[in-house]
C-alpha cells in the first residue's frame, strides 16, 4: 500500500516539474514575441523545415566524389570502400585510363542509399580522399527505392 | 621429385631440432619443417639467386647473416630466423627495396597477394626515411600478348629473366644497365609470345607483370580458390580455380576470374600453359541452366529429377531387338572416368549397343612442354575403360537409329548445322546432355544441363595414365546436375542389375567399384 503510495507522489511531482517547465518557457517565450529583451528566452523547438539547425563539420551527410583538376574522378577504383562497407551497398567496376599516371578510373560508382548506414567507413578506407560524406545534403528521402541508387554522375555533381 | 637417396642429417632451426637432407638449403629445410623464411627472388623451380636478401638469417659460427635460400646445411648447424638482428636485417633490406617502390597497391591487381606487403605487413612498419625522388620508369609497358610490365614496381628478383631462361628457353626478357638504374626490359623487337607467358605474371612476387586478362576486373582478396584440373588437354594440369562468390546486392558478369597453376611434380610442375590459363570463359558464357523440350512429351512435365525414369521407359519401350541396333551414342572425354564407365556398363555390356561415337574438338598441335594435342581431358580414360574412339559417322549415326543419347556441346562444331539437321531428322528420339548451349538446342527433343568439371567431383586419367579426382569447385548453375547422377539412376531404372547400380552413391564409390572391375583403376596402395 505505502509502495504504491510513493509511485502517486512521483507521478504527480513529474507533472508538477513539466507543468513548471511550460509555464516559464511559455511565459518567457511571449516576452520575447513581445519584444520584451530578458535573461532568458524560453526553449522551443526548432520550427524544422522552416528553420534549419547548423550541422556540426564533423557530420556524415550524403556523400560526394572528389574530382582532379581536370574534371576526372579522383577515385582509382581500388574498391576499399566496397570491401570496408558493412552493408555492402558500393559497388564499383574498374575501366583503363589511357594516362598511364592514372590507369585506372571507376566505369561505375554506384552507392545504394537505401542500404547505407552512413557509418562513414569508406571515406575512412579511401587512400585517394575521394570520397566525403561533407555535403551537408541530409534531405534525400525518395519516393521509391530505385531513386535512392546513386550513380557516379549524381555522386560527383 | 626428390630423390630420397640423400641421407638424413640434424640441424637446428631457432632451438628446435629439424630433420633436414644432406645437401638441401637452410630455406628448403626450413620449409620442410614448417617454418616460413620470407622471400621474394627465390622460387623452387629455379636454383637460387639471391638477390632479394629477404631470406637472411643468423647462424651459430658464421659471422654474417646468411642467406637461408643458398646456403647448404651442415650436420649441426644451429640456425636463428627469428632473432632480433634478423629481423632488423630483414626491415634494413624491406627499406631498400621500398625506397624505389612506388607504392602505388590501390592500382596494382597484385595488392592482396602480394608478398611484399605482406612482409612489410609483418616486418615493416616503419615510417619512410626517404627524401629523394624516386626513379621514373616505363609504368607501362606492353611485353606480351597479355602481360604488362610496370617497371616502378619491379624488385629486380630476376623470376621472369630466369623463367624466360629455363623453362620456355626464349630469353626475351633481361636487366638492363647499372646500380640504380638497373631495370627489368625486353630485347629489342622480342615479345613474350610463347604458350607459357601467362606463368610470369603468377611468379611475379610483386605487381611488376600484370596480366591483361584479370587487369583491374576485380580485387584478389574477394576471390575464393577451389583446387581442380584443367580440362582443355589430355595433360591433365592440376589448377586452382579463383572465382568470386559475388556481392549481395550487385549482379557480377561472371563467376570466375583467374586460373592459377597449382603445384604437381609428377604432372605439370609449377606451371600451366596459355590455353588452361586463359581458356576459362566456356564457365560462364552461355550456360545451359534449364532443360529444353522442343517436342512435347505427353502430359508429365520433364524435370531434371525425372528425366532418367523418363530414358529408362523409353529404352524399355524398345523391342528386345531394337535395343542393340536402335540406340546410338554420341559421347565425349570430357566425362569423367565414372561416368564413362557407367555408360559403358549399360550401353556396352548390358544393351550391347553397338553404334557408340565420340564427338570431341579436332586434335591440335602438341607444344612438347605441357599442352598435348587431344583437347579434352579423358581420352586415355575412355580407352581403358574399354571403348573404342571412333569418330562421329552421320549416315551411320542416323541408320536405322531411334533412340539417340548425345553427350557435349561439341558437336555443332564438327559439322555443319544443314548436314546435323538432316542426319538427327531421321532419328525418332533424340536426347542431348550439354553443359553450354549452341545450334544442337533447336536439333533435339530434350536438352538436359549438366555441371562441367568444375561443378562436379569425379576423376579423369591423363595422357600419362594417372588417375587425378577432382572436387566441385562452383555451383553447377541452374538445374544442371552432374552425369554420373543421371546414369546411375538410369541404370537403376533399367533394373538390369539393380543392386549393382544402387551402391553408386557417389563417383567414390563408382570408382572403387570400378577398380574391381578393371584393373588399371585400382587404387595403387590397395
Amino acid at each position: 500500500m505505502i509502495k504504491a503510495l510513493g509511485y502517486f507522489i512521483e507521478i504527480i511531482r513529474g507533472i508538477f516539474i513539466t507543468t513548471r517547465h511550460f509555464v516559464v518557457n511559455l511565459f518567457f517565450r511571449c516576452l520575447a514575441v513581445l519584444g520584451i529583451k530578458t535573461k532568458r528566452k524560453g526553449s522551443v523547438t526548432i520550427q524544422y523545415p522552416e528553420q534549419k539547425k547548423e550541422i556540426a563539420s564533423r557530420h556524415r551527410s550524403l556523400h560526394r566524389l572528389m574530382t582532379r583538376p581536370d574534371g576526372k574522378p579522383r577515385c582509382v577504383a581500388c574498391m576499399l570502400c566496397v570491401t570496408v562497407c558493412p552493408s555492402e551497398c558500393i559497388y564499383v567496376e574498374a575501366a583503363e585510363d589511357p594516362d598511364p599516371e592514372i590507369q585506372k578510373y571507376p566505369a561505375k560508382f554506384i552507392i545504394d542509399l537505401s542500404r547505407c548506414c552512413f557509418c562513414g567507413f569508406c571515406v575512412e578506407a579511401c587512400p585517394e580522399d575521394a570520397i566525403r560524406m561533407d555535403t551537408g545534403n541530409v534531405e534525400f528521402a525518395q519516393y521509391s527505392q530505385e531513386d535512392m541508387i546513386y550513380d557516379l554522375d549524381k555522386l560527383i555533381g | 621429385m626428390q630423390e630420397k637417396t640423400n641421407e638424413m642429417i640434424k640441424i637446428f632451426i631457432d632451438k628446435e631440432p629439424v630433420d633436414a637432407e644432406e645437401g638441401t638449403t637452410v630455406l628448403k629445410a626450413a620449409e620442410r619443417a614448417g617454418i616460413h623464411i620470407p622471400h621474394l627472388c627465390y622460387h623452387p623451380a629455379f636454383p637460387p639467386e639471391g638477390s632479394c636478401r629477404m631470406c637472411l638469417v643468423e647462424i651459430e659460427g658464421f659471422p654474417k647473416l646468411e642467406l637461408a635460400c643458398s646456403t647448404v646445411v651442415k650436420e649441426e648447424m644451429k640456425i636463428s630466423t627469428k632473432s632480433e638482428r634478423v629481423v632488423e636485417a630483414r626491415k634494413a633490406v624491406l627499406e631498400f627495396l621500398l625506397a624505389e617502390h612506388p607504392l602505388d597497391c590501390p592500382i596494382c591487381d597484385k595488392a592482396g597477394d602480394c608478398k611484399l606487403q605482406d612482409y612489410y605487413d609483418e616486418y615493416g612498419l616503419f615510417e619512410s626515411q626517404f627524401k629523394e625522388a624516386k626513379e621514373k620508369r616505363e609504368k607501362k609497358l606492353k611485353i606480351g600478348k597479355s602481360l604488362i610490365l610496370d617497371q616502378e614496381r619491379c624488385i629486380l628478383c630476376t623470376r621472369c629473366v630466369r623463367f624466360l631462361k629455363e623453362v620456355t628457353k626464349t630469353q626475351d626478357l633481361g636487366v638492363f644497365h647499372r646500380g640504380v638504374h638497373s631495370s627489368v626490359n625486353i630485347y629489342e623487337g622480342a615479345s613474350v609470345e610463347n604458350n607459357y607467358s601467362g606463368n610470369l605474371a603468377e611468379i611475379c612476387p610483386v605487381g611488376a607483370i600484370t596480366d591483361e586478362d584479370f587487369r583491374f576486373k576485380t580485387r584478389s582478396w574477394f576471390l575464393k580458390e577451389g583446387e581442380s584440373i584443367c580440362p582443355l588437354c589430355s595433360r591433365g594440369c592440376n589448377i586452382l580455380i579463383e572465382y568470386h562468390p559475388g556481392f549481395s546486392r550487385f549482379e557480377l558478369p561472371k563467376r570466375v576470374y583467374r586460373i592459377k597453376a597449382r603445384e604437381n611434380p609428377e604432372v605439370n610442375g609449377f606451371w600451366i600453359c596459355d590455353r588452361g590459363r586463359y581458356g576459362y570463359s566456356y564457365l560462364d558464357e552461355r550456360r545451359a541452366d534449364q532443360i529444353i523440350m522442343n517436342k512435347k512429351e505427353g502430359e508429365n512435365e520433364l524435370t531434371c529429377e525425372n528425366i532418367s525414369r523418363h530414358l529408362g521407359e523409353k529404352i524399355k519401350n524398345l523391342s528386345s531387338a531394337r535395343k542393340t541396333s536402335g540406340i546410338a551414342l554420341i559421347l565425349h572425354t570430357w566425362l569423367s572416368n565414372e561416368e564413362l564407365f557407367l555408360l559403358h556398363e549399360i550401353f556396352k555390356n548390358d544393351l550391347k549397343v553397338e553404334k557408340i561415337f565420340f564427338a570431341d574438338l579436332p586434335d591440335g598441335e602438341a607444344d612438347g612442354f605441357l599442352l598435348t594435342s587431344e583437347p579434352s581431358p579423358n581420352r586415355r580414360g575412355a580407352q581403358e575403360i574399354g571403348f573404342d574412339i571412333k569418330t562421329v559417322d552421320l549416315g551411320a549415326l542416323a541408320d536405322g537409329t531411334d533412340f539417340l543419347l548425345a553427350f557435349g556441346p561439341f558437336l555443332s562444331g564438327l559439322f555443319s548445322s544443314k548436314d546435323l539437321r538432316g542426319a538427327l531428322d531421321k532419328i525418332k528420339t533424340k536426347v542431348l546432355f550439354s553443359s553450354n548451349s549452341n545450334e544442337l538446342n533447336s536439333l533435339f527433343d530434350v536438352v538436359i544441363p549438366v555441371a562441367l568439371i568444375a561443378e562436379k567431383e569425379g576423376s579423369l586419367t591423363n595422357v600419362e595414365g594417372i588417375v587425378q579426382g577432382f572436387q566441385p569447385v562452383l555451383e553447377p548453375p541452374g538445374e544442371s546436375l552432374p552425369e554420373w547422377k543421371v546414369l546411375s539412376d538410369l541404370g537403376k531404372e533399367l533394373g538390369m542389375d539393380s543392386k549393382f547400380y544402387s551402391e553408386f552413391t557417389s563417383p567414390e564409390a563408382i570408382l572403387s567399384e570400378m577398380g574391381k572391375k578393371i584393373p588399371f583403376f585400382k587404387k595403387k596402395n590397395d
